[in-house]
């Protein structure tokens, strides 16, 4: 019983241990990749949208979740499709704030990996269509 | 008397009939010893830790061969009044960057820099500083230093370059 208890001490620890390098991991290829034009804290500059305390409401339509794979600057990214995943699920449990819900399903690598084989090409007009579409739910949603 | 505590008189005798004042500070001994052995435990505790983030600094800021400009093309603002870190008077630092790393031989390791342009005023022209460790090519727009990288300023003149420690890079283990 006691051999028990140590194996899941020693199990437990190690996990916890390894889902810690991971974050790391995560926050260093968000350095190296997004946070130049991003920000740290994901607050953007000027023309570069803002995802801090934003970011979670394109989980809430298909088509928005698509989007954070498929806009350029994950999809074509020097990434591979395990570490895209990571950063985007780094990024949205630390950037969200209230903007995402409770039961946000994390991005999965073979997801990332079938998403970014279709990179957007006008973005900006794909990201305005997509805003109003979330918009016009929001207000469903209130009324 | 109240049912509970009856109940609770019949659990600690039973208590008492089962056990022993010495084996219970033995219990408790064990725990106390057990619960401080298990960071001791082998694990892979090298790659779970955060590494404390601040470099041990040596070399010069006005010099180009100092550790941080691994990387920089252009003027350094430690030359310009302003320093590795800030950026001169009447410029305004661009929020909008190319990030690198560099490797810090007085502590071995490696850190990742943030090459923020300082904006606003003409090319500084002092302290030229060109060595393009890690620089990519013009289509890796994000990795090159070949672009001006006064964006999100409200001039696009460029000045000086900054190099800001912003983490430790990631090493798997």
């Amino acid at each position: 019983m006691r051999t028990l208890a140590v194996i899941a001490c020693v199990l437990i620890t190690g996990f916890a241990q390894a889902s810690d390098a991971d974050k790391r991991r995560a926050k260093y290829n968000y350095q190296m990749h997004c946070q130049g034009c991003h920000a740290p804290d994901g607050a953007g500059a000027g023309d570069i949208p803002e995802m801090k305390g934003h970011v979670g409401y394109f989980l809430e339509t298909q088509a928005g979740r698509e989007y954070l794979v498929r806009v350029p600057g994950s999809a074509t990214s020097a990434l591979g499709d395990s570490d895209l995943a990571d950063v985007l699920n780094w990024i949205i449990t630390e950037f969200s704030g209230d903007s995402v819900g409770d039961n946000f399903e994390p991005y999965s690598r073979a997801e990332v990996g079938r998403l970014r084989q279709h990179p957007l090409n006008e973005v900006e007009q794909y990201r305005v269509e997509l805003l109003d579409q979330l918009s016009a739910l929001s207000q469903e949603s209130t009324q | 008397m109240n049912i509970l505590d009856k109940l609770f008189e019949k659990q600690t005798r039973q208590l008492a009939q089962r056990s022993s004042r010495r084996g219970i500070l033995k219990g408790l001994g064990s725990l106390l010893v057990g619960g401080a052995v298990v960071p001791l435990l082998p694990v892979a505790r090298a790659s779970g830790a955060e590494p404390v983030g601040r470099p041990v600094e040596e070399g010069d800021p006005l010099s180009c061969d100092y550790w941080r400009y691994c990387a920089v093309d252009g003027f350094l603002c430690s030359c310009c009044g302003g320093t590795a870190n800030s950026c001169p008077p009447g410029t305004e630092m661009s929020p909008v960057t190319w990030i690198g790393t560099c490797h810090n031989p007085a502590d071995g390791r490696n850190y990742v820099i943030s090459y923020n342009d300082c904006c606003g005023k003409s090319s500084c022209g002092t302290c030229l500083c060109q060595r393009d460790e890690g620089d990519r090519p013009m289509y890796r727009a994000d990795k090159t230093n070949d672009i001006n990288w006064c964006l999100g300023t409200a001039s696009a003149a460029y000045h000086c370059s900054t190099a800001i420690v912003v983490g430790v890079a990631f090493e798997d283990q």
